[in-house]
């Protein structure tokens, strides 16, 4: 039964990342943790930039300086607005006191919102190291953190190292297959003139999640094996689906590889 | 003196960002409050104070004529290096009202270890003039309901070099 009421307790806490279960710290005897955690349940209903809730996890914070979940909370507002500096103090803050629970959202968060490849690299192969389990996904769902890993690394110029990255981790037979994964895969072997290889991830992504992207790159590929009229056909669907909307998106950032309406209508026009 | 003017005036929308004395919050995280020495009177806002929104309220990502390639594009065509060891991020957040005009413009700046740095002005001073000329941005949700809403472009430094604009 204590085994049961435990798991009840965990799992309930792993699932509602919004939000800790505060009867878990009471029922583990960390009574502080459990003051600060109801005190920070008093920012439900409000918006996470207002004063009230931000105001509610000052006042957890007072109560357990340690409380990690109170800092991490505080600091999303922070970096949707780009403040970079009152971000990473508080995550700073956040991963001091519960590492192996905070460093996947810093780590991801520093590739997503300031492209800090190698901070972002650093964070995340630490967690790697201090983890015995799969180290996840980016909080948006978007990404499992090594591929976002993988793509930090192609953008510090280590391009064959994150092809190693992505393929080892779209191989993995208990992998679910991200929803981006096969287009950066296709771009990185585009890139470093593996274009067979490249048909291959773009046919997985046009199955997967079918992108204007990965026509206007499989154009790219047609362009290199000296195929023009498969070029100007892919990009043409490129641009239907441009204008449809299936596009590469994400709210708050642009991502990487993501492919604009001008550049897609520059390449049209240039082959008139 | 022509050429100190702009010193002056970048002095103050990075003095503001820092000030010791304004309260802990204020209605939201990175609220602008106007100031009419710095932001002058020509920008307005179309709804209240209370009403300005976040450019990703609506979903939509950042709204721009030609998209954020555009926004590089200008920068590119536009922001001379400067040779400097200096590397780190400049943010610019300012407000773009319901008829796209765009003002109250701060900066925040930081080191590459997210430390508070300042930059040379030659830099910051480039940035944020580039920034307050662009000219497409769009009303948000759309031009049937178009509201205020805070905008920000995160500038990547390395050594002076202009690498990377964000979001």
């Amino acid at each position: 039964m204590r085994l049961f009421i435990l798991l009840l307790l965990l799992g309930s806490t792993v699932f509602l990342s919004a939000q800790p279960n505060c009867e878990a710290y009471k029922y583990f005897g960390d009574e502080l943790k459990y003051k600060a955690c109801k005190a920070a349940e008093k920012r439900a209903g409000y918006y996470q930039f207002s004063r009230r809730y931000q105001e509610a996890l000052d006042e957890a914070i007072a109560i357990d300086s340690t409380f990690a979940f109170a800092y991490r909370a505080k600091s999303t507002a922070y970096l949707k607005s780009g403040d970079f500096l009152e971000w990473k103090y508080l995550m700073d803050k956040a991963v001091k006191f519960d590492p192996t629970a905070q460093l996947d959202y810093r780590g991801w968060c520093r590739y997503q919102f300031f492209r800090d490849y190698q901070g972002a690299i650093d964070d995340i192969e630490l967690l790697d190291s201090l983890v015995a389990y799969d180290i996840g996904h980016s909080v948006n769902g978007d990404y499992h953190l090594h591929i976002a890993r993988a793509l930090c690394y192609k953008a510090l110029g280590e391009k064959e190292r994150a092809i190693e990255i992505i393929e080892g981790q779209v191989q993995d037979s208990t992998y679910f297959v991200g929803i981006y994964d096969f287009l950066h895969l296709g771009v990185l072997y585009l890139e470093t003139e593996q274009y067979e290889e490249a048909m291959v991830a773009f046919a997985r992504q046009e199955k997967e999640n079918d992108l204007a992207e990965l026509h206007y790159y499989r154009a790219l590929v047609h362009k290199a094996t000296g195929a023009p009229e498969a070029y100007q056909e892919e990009l043409r669907i490129a641009k239907h689906l441009y204008l449809e909307d299936r596009k590469m998106f994400d709210p708050y950032v642009e991502q990487m590889d993501k492919v604009y309406l001008s550049t897609i209508e520059k390449a049209l026009a240039a082959e008139r | 003196m022509k050429q100190v003017w702009p010193l002056v005036f970048l002095c103050l929308i990075v003095g503001c960002a820092t000030e010791k004395d304004k309260p802990k919050y204020l209605r939201w995280v990175g609220d602008i409050e106007a100031d009419a020495e710095i932001d002058g009177d020509a920008f307005q806002l179309c709804y209240s104070e209370a009403r300005v929104k976040q450019y990703f309220n609506f979903s939509q990502g950042l709204q721009y004529e030609g998209e954020k390639s555009a926004i590089d594009e200008v920068f590119r065509q536009n922001y001379q290096a400067v040779e400097l060891p200096q590397s780190g991020w400049i943010r610019i957040r300012f407000i773009v009202n319901c008829k796209g005009e765009s003002g109250r413009f701060r900066l925040t700046t930081s080191n590459t270890e997210y430390q508070a740095q300042d930059f040379d002005p030659k830099i910051t001073g480039q940035l944020l003039s580039i920034t307050q000329s662009l000219e497409g941005w769009k009303p948000l949700p759309d031009t049937e309901d178009p509201r205020d809403y805070y905008q920000y472009l995160t500038f990547k430094i390395e050594n002076g070099t202009l690498k990377e604009i964000l979001p």
